[in-house]
C-alpha cells in the first residue's frame, strides 16, 4: 500500500494535470491508473486548445477557457523544459468553418449571444467570408460561405500533452500507479481516505482527487458528491502525412506537426460503444471535404471514437465534498483546453482545501440532482 | 468493371487453401458465395501464382515441390465451382457487431463500397513474424516469405552471395527450391538454440503421424547442408550498407563473422494475420507456444461473433493441409448456420484422422523451431522496432519502465504502431518487450487496439461511398457543433 | 532521387526466364519492361531498383521487405495515387509510377 499525501485517481488528462501541479507543490503525490484497454477518452482528443464558442448561458466558463488558454503557452514550455518532451503547442488563433449558409447562421448567432452576455469581458473575434477566407486557408471549399476567426485560439499534441505530463510528475517524484481500477473510497475517521481496488488496498492519503472519466459518478457518490457526466461518442478520421499545409486549427480539420489531417468532429448518444460507425465516419469525411477538397486524395491512416465525458450543460463539474472536507470531484470534457488552469490553478484550490467562489458555478448543486450512494 | 450484387449468403475473405476449399464446399450446395481477395490470382500465398507458374513456367514447378503443385487441383476445382471470385479486393473493414446489419467494406479498382453477406469466413492466412536486428530496414533486407513470393510469382532468384538467416521450416523449404533453381546461398545462419532430447523424441511422434512430411523435411536439410553453410546458434544479427544492404556480421562460437551480402532474407516463423479478426471486434487470446495472438474459437471455426467463421493458418498457424481440410470442414458447419441459425451449436468436433495427424506434426515443429528470442527482445537498444516511426527497442523499454502499462499507451505516448503498416511489424515485439520490463506476463499486456480501415482507401473513397442505412448522429446538417456538445443548453433563447 | 533503373550494379533478383510476355510502364522517367503478371514491386526490383521511397520520418531510405502488402514500405505513386503498395499492383501496360513524398517538408515540384 502506498501513503500519499494526495491521491489522483485517473491517469487521463485532468488527473494528469492536477498531479503534476500538485507534484511541483512538493507534496506526495500519487497518481492512480486503471489498465492499458480500458475507455481512455484522453487518447481520442482532437487537441484544440479553444475558447470561441464557449460558454453561452455561462459567462464565467468562456472567462476560464480564455485564462487557461493564455497560460497555456508559459505551461507547455515548462513541461518541455522539464520533460525534453515538446508538446507541439500553436497559437495562431483558430477558426470555426461552417460549410453551409445554415450553419454559418448558426454559429453567428451564438457568438453573438456570448458577445451580448459576456459584455466587456468577451473575446475578440471576426467574421471571415469566402473568398477573403482563401488567404489564411488556402485550398478552403468553394461551397463553404465563411468562418469565425479567434486570435485566442490554437491547438497541441493531446498524446504527448498526457506523456509529458506523466514524465513530469515522475521528475518530481510523484507516483504512477496502473492496473489498479479504483472501486471503493473508505473515508477514515482521522480524516483521510484508503482506496481499494477491488479487494486489494491500493494506497492511503490525506486529499483526494477524483479525475475518473466515467468513472467519477460513482466514485463520487460514495463520499456523499453527485456528478451527473455521461457518455458522447465522438469519431475522428486521421490521414496520411500531407505536402498540403494548413496553418490553422479550425474546428473541422486540423493539420499535426506530422503533417497528418485530424477530421472530425462527430456526436452520437450510444452509451459505452467505442466501435466506430461507418455512415459516421463518411459524414465526417464528407463536412470536411466540403471544407476543404484537397483532403480526398489522402489514405485514411486510422480511425477511431472516444467517449467525451458530458455534462448536462457541457460545463465543468468542479465538486467539493462536505461531508468529507480534502475530497475533490472534476470533470469537463475540454482536457486539453482547460490543462494549463489545472495544473496551474486547480492543485492549490486542494491544498488550500476551497473550490474559490468565482468557480462555485461549476459545482453540481446547479443540477439539483440526488445523490444516489 | 463488372457489377456485383451488394447481396451475399457468404462472403469468404482469402483465397488461398482454407478460402478456397470452403468456397467449393458451399458452391456445390448452391449457396451464394463470394471470395474476396486481394491479389489478382487465387492460391493466396501458399498456392501464389500457381495456374501461372505451371502454364508458363512449367519447369519451375519442379522446383517449388509436391506442395505447391497440391495447390493446382484445388485453383482448378474452384475455378468450376461456381463460387463468384471477385480478385484486386481490399478488405478494409468488417462492421461492428453493434451495427444492424453485417456489413464489409472494400475498394475495388480505388471505388469504395459495401457488401452485405449473411455470414463471413475469415480464411486471411498468415503473415511473418517482424525480425528486428540493427539494420533491417536497409534495402536488400527482405523476408524468405518475400523472396519465394518473388519466385513464385516472377521467377525471381537472388544471386548466390545472398544469405539466410533466422528459423523455421519455410527457411528450410525456400533454400531447398533455391538450389533446385540453382542457386546456392553462401550461408544460412540460424538462430535457434540447441534442441533438447525432450524436442528430439517428439520427433518420432511426428515421423509416424505424416512420415511423408518428415522424411522430405530431413531430405531438404540433408541436401542443403551439403551445399551450402549452415551455421547454428547464431547471435547477434546485424546487417551494414549506406542506402543499402553491404555486408551482414553475426556471433558464433564466441567469434563475430562479417559476410558481404547484397540481400539478407530473413525468416522466424509464421504468426496469424489477425488485423482483420481484431477490427472486427473478435476475441483473441495469446498463444504462450506459437507466441503469437490467436482468435478465440469455439466448436468448428466459430468465434466470439456469431456470424463471423475463421479457419485457416488465421485460426492458428498449422499448415496449408490442415487449413484445406479446415476449410471443408468449416463450410459445412457454415451450411448448417444457414439452414437453421442458432448460437454456437456445437457439431462435432471431433477431427478426422487426417486432420489430427499433421496436428500432431505441427505440435512438434512449434517446438523444434521455437521463435528467435534475439528478433522477440532485441538486446541492443538503438534497434528499430516499429520501422513506420523509427521507434526503437531503447525508447519503448523506457516508456514502459516509467510506468507505460501496455502496447496502447505505448503507442499513444512513442508513436509506435501509429504508421501505415497499423503495427502489423512491430506488434509482436513490442507486446514482449513490455512484459519483460513490467515483469507481467505477455497475454496480460495486450495488443494494441486495431481498427479500421485496416487496408488503406482515401478520404474521397469513403466520401463518395454508398451506404444502406444511415447513421444515427445527433449533429444534424445546419446545426452548430456548439449546440450538438451542450446538449442542456436551449439553442433558441 | 531513386536509384536509376538502368543501372544494373545494384540489382538483388534476376528473372529465371526471360520475359515472354512484356508489359511496359514508366518509373519516373524511365520505361521498365515487366512481365505479364509481376507486381510493380517485383518488375522494379527485377530491373535493378534498390531504393523505393525515403522515410518521411529520418529520410532514410526503403525497399520491400514482404512484398505481401503487410510492411507498406513499397509505398510508391501511381497514376497520379499516393501511397500505395507497390506489391498488391499488378504491372498494366502504360502504368506512370512515381516516386511517393510522404511528408509535409518534402514539397514536390509536379508538372502535372
Amino acid at each position: 500500500m502506498k501513503s500519499l499525501d494526495i491521491a489522483v485517481i485517473g491517469g487521463g488528462l485532468l488527473g494528469s494535470a492536477f498531479a503534476y501541479g500538485l507534484s511541483k507543490l512538493n507534496r506526495s503525490v500519487g497518481l492512480i491508473d486503471e489498465g492499458d484497454n480500458a475507455i481512455r477518452t484522453a487518447r481520442g482528443n482532437f487537441g484544440l486548445v479553444w475558447v470561441q464558442g464557449k460558454g453561452r448561458g455561462m459567462p464565467q466558463y468562456a472567462r476560464w477557457s480564455l485564462k487557461s488558454a493564455n497560460e497555456w503557452l508559459a505551461f507547455s514550455d515548462e513541461l518541455g523544459e522539464n520533460t525534453g518532451t515538446t508538446v507541439g503547442y500553436h497559437r495562431p488563433g483558430g477558426f470555426c468553418i461552417a460549410v453551409d449558409e445554415e450553419e454559418f447562421r448558426a454559429n453567428l448567432k451564438i457568438l453573438a449571444q456570448l458577445r451580448e452576455e459576456a459584455g466587456d469581458d468577451g473575446y475578440e473575434y471576426e467574421v471571415v467570408e469566402n473568398p477573403a477566407l482563401a488567404n489564411q486557408l488556402p485550398g478552403i471549399g468553394p461551397e463553404v460561405p465563411g468562418a469565425t476567426y479567434c486570435p485566442h485560439d490554437g491547438h497541441a499534441n493531446p498524446l504527448r500533452l498526457l506523456r509529458a505530463l506523466q514524465e513530469g510528475l515522475d521528475l518530481n517524484g510523484g507516483a504512477y500507479l496502473p492496473h489498479s481500477c479504483i472501486s471503493r473510497i473508505v473515508p477514515l475517521g482521522s480524516g483521510g481516505f484508503e482506496l481499494y481496488s477491488g479487494g486489494r488496498l491500493v494506497a492511503g492519503c490525506d486529499k483526494l482527487v477524483i479525475a475518473a472519466g466515467h468513472g467519477a459518478g460513482d466514485l463520487a457518490a460514495q463520499l456523499g458528491l453527485a456528478v451527473p457526466v455521461s457518455p458522447v461518442q465522438g469519431q475522428i478520421v486521421v490521414t496520411e502525412r500531407s505536402v498540403n499545409s494548413l496553418a490553422y486549427p479550425t474546428n473541422y480539420v486540423r493539420q499535426t506537426d506530422e503533417g497528418s489531417f485530424m477530421l472530425g468532429p462527430s456526436a452520437r448518444d450510444v452509451g459505452f460503444d467505442l466501435d466506430t460507425q461507418t455512415s459516421t465516419l463518411r459524414n465526417i469525411v464528407r463536412q470536411c471535404t466540403r471544407a476543404f477538397p484537397y483532403l480526398r486524395d489522402l489514405r485514411i491512416q486510422r480511425s477511431w471514437a472516444a467517449l467525451r465525458i458530458m455534462t448536462p450543460d457541457g460545463f465543468p463539474v468542479y465538486a467539493q465534498s462536505a461531508q468529507f472536507p480534502g475530497a475533490f470531484s472534476f470533470s469537463c470534457h475540454s482536457g486539453v483546453t482547460l490543462a494549463a488552469v489545472h495544473a496551474q490553478e486547480v492543485p492549490q484550490w486542494v491544498l488550500d482545501g476551497k473550490i474559490p467562489d468565482a468557480y462555485q458555478c461549476f459545482g453540481p448543486k446547479r443540477f439539483n440532482v440526488p445523490a444516489q450512494a | 468493371m463488372i457489377e456485383h450484387s451488394a447481396d451475399c449468403q457468404v462472403a469468404i475473405v482469402g483465397a488461398g487453401p482454407a478460402g478456397l476449399a470452403a468456397a467449393c464446399v458451399l458452391a456445390d450446395k448452391g449457396v451464394d458465395v463470394v471470395v474476396l481477395d486481394e491479389q489478382a490470382i487465387p492460391g493466396g500465398q501458399v498456392f501464389r501464382a500457381v495456374e501461372k507458374v505451371s502454364t508458363a513456367r512449367s519447369e519451375d514447378m519442379g522446383i517449388l515441390g509436391t506442395g505447391f503443385s497440391a495447390g493446382l487441383q484445388l485453383v482448378e476445382r474452384f475455378r468450376a465451382s461456381g463460387a463468384v471470385y471477385r480478385p484486386g479486393v481490399a478488405v478494409w473493414e468488417i462492421t461492428s457487431a453493434h451495427e444492424p446489419e453485417l456489413s464489409i467494406g472494400l475498394a475495388e479498382k480505388g471505388v469504395a463500397q459495401m457488401l452485405y453477406p449473411r455470414h463471413i469466413i475469415l480464411a486471411t492466412g498468415a503473415m511473418e513474424r517482424p525480425t528486428p536486428f540493427p539494420g533491417w530496414t536497409l534495402p536488400g533486407v527482405m523476408t524468405v516469405g518475400a523472396a519465394q513470393t518473388l519466385l513464385k510469382s516472377s521467377g525471381l532468384v537472388p544471386d548466390s552471395s545472398v544469405v539466410l538467416a533466422g528459423t523455421g521450416p519455410l527457411l528450410y523449404l525456400y533454400a531447398s527450391q533455391l538450389l533446385r533453381a540453382g542457386v546456392t546461398p553462401q550461408a544460412i545462419l540460424d538462430t535457434r538454440p540447441p534442441v533438447s532430447w525432450h524436442t528430439h523424441a517428439l520427433a518420432l511422434g511426428a515421423l509416424t503421424a505424416c512420415p511423408g512430411a518428415m522424411i522430405q523435411g530431413l531430405r531438404w536439410m540433408h541436401e542443403i547442408k551439403k551445399h551450402t553453410a549452415v551455421i547454428a546458434n547464431i547471435t547477434s544479427l546485424k546487417a551494414y550498407g549506406k542506402d543499402q544492404l553491404r555486408s551482414v556480421s553475426y556471433q558464433a562460437t564466441g567469434q563475430v563473422c562479417d559476410l558481404t551480402a547484397e540481400v539478407l532474407l530473413v525468416h522466424d516463423g509464421v504468426i496469424p494475420n489477425t488485423w482483420l479478426s481484431m477490427s472486427a471486434g473478435i476475441e483473441h487470446h495469446f498463444d504462450p507456444v506459437q507466441q503469437c495472438w490467436v482468435p478465440d474459437v469455439r466448436g468448428v471455426g466459430m468465434t466470439s461473433r456469431d456470424s463471423i467463421s475463421i479457419v485457416g493458418d488465421t485460426a492458428g498457424i498449422a499448415g496449408a493441409e490442415v487449413a484445406l481440410l479446415q476449410g471443408e470442414r468449416v463450410a459445412r458447419e457454415v451450411l448448417g448456420q444457414l439452414d437453421s441459425p442458432q448460437p454456437a451449436k456445437l457439431l462435432s468436433t471431433k477431427e478426422p484422422l487426417a486432420l489430427r495427424r499433421r496436428r500432431r506434426l505441427r505440435y512438434f515443429l512449434d517446438r523444434y523451431f521455437p521463435p528467435t528470442t534475439q528478433f522477440q527482445l532485441p538486446p541492443d537498444d538503438n534497434t528499430i522496432v516499429c520501422r513506420c516511426e523509427e521507434v526503437t527497442a531503447g525508447e519503448i523499454r523506457q516508456v514502459a519502465a516509467r510506468g507505460c502499462m501496455g502496447p496502447n499507451q505505448g503507442k499513444a505516448f512513442t508513436r509506435c504502431g501509429m504508421g501505415p503498416c497499423m503495427g502489423r511489424k512491430c506488434a509482436a515485439t513490442v507486446s514482449q518487450l513490455m512484459a519483460e520490463v513490467r515483469g507481467m506476463p505477455v497475454a496480460e499486456i495486450g495488443h494494441y487496439r486495431i481498427r479500421p480501415p485496416i487496408r488503406p482507401i482515401t478520404v474521397g473513397q469513403l466520401a463518395d461511398m454508398p451506404i444502406r442505412r444511415e447513421s444515427n448522429d445527433l449533429a444534424e446538417a445546419g446545426a452548430s457543433i456548439y449546440d450538438t456538445l451542450a446538449p442542456g443548453k436551449n439553442s433558441t433563447s | 532521387m531513386p536509384t536509376s533503373v538502368s543501372d544494373r550494379n545494384g540489382s538483388m533478383f534476376q528473372r529465371r526466364h526471360s520475359i515472354n510476355q512484356p508489359v511496359c510502364f514508366w518509373f519516373e522517367d524511365h520505361e521498365v519492361v515487366a512481365n505479364q503478371g509481376d507486381s510493380i514491386a517485383a518488375a522494379l526490383l527485377a530491373a535493378g531498383l534498390t531504393q523505393f521511397r525515403r522515410s518521411p520520418v529520418s529520410g532514410s531510405p526503403r525497399a520491400p521487405y514482404c512484398m505481401i502488402g503487410n510492411c507498406y514500405e513499397c509505398l510508391v505513386e501511381i497514376e497520379g495515387q499516393g501511397s500505395v503498395q507497390a506489391c498488391l499492383v499488378e504491372a498494366v501496360e502504360g502504368m506512370r509510377v512515381r516516386v511517393v513524398s510522404g511528408s509535409k517538408s518534402e514539397a514536390r515540384s509536379t508538372d502535372n
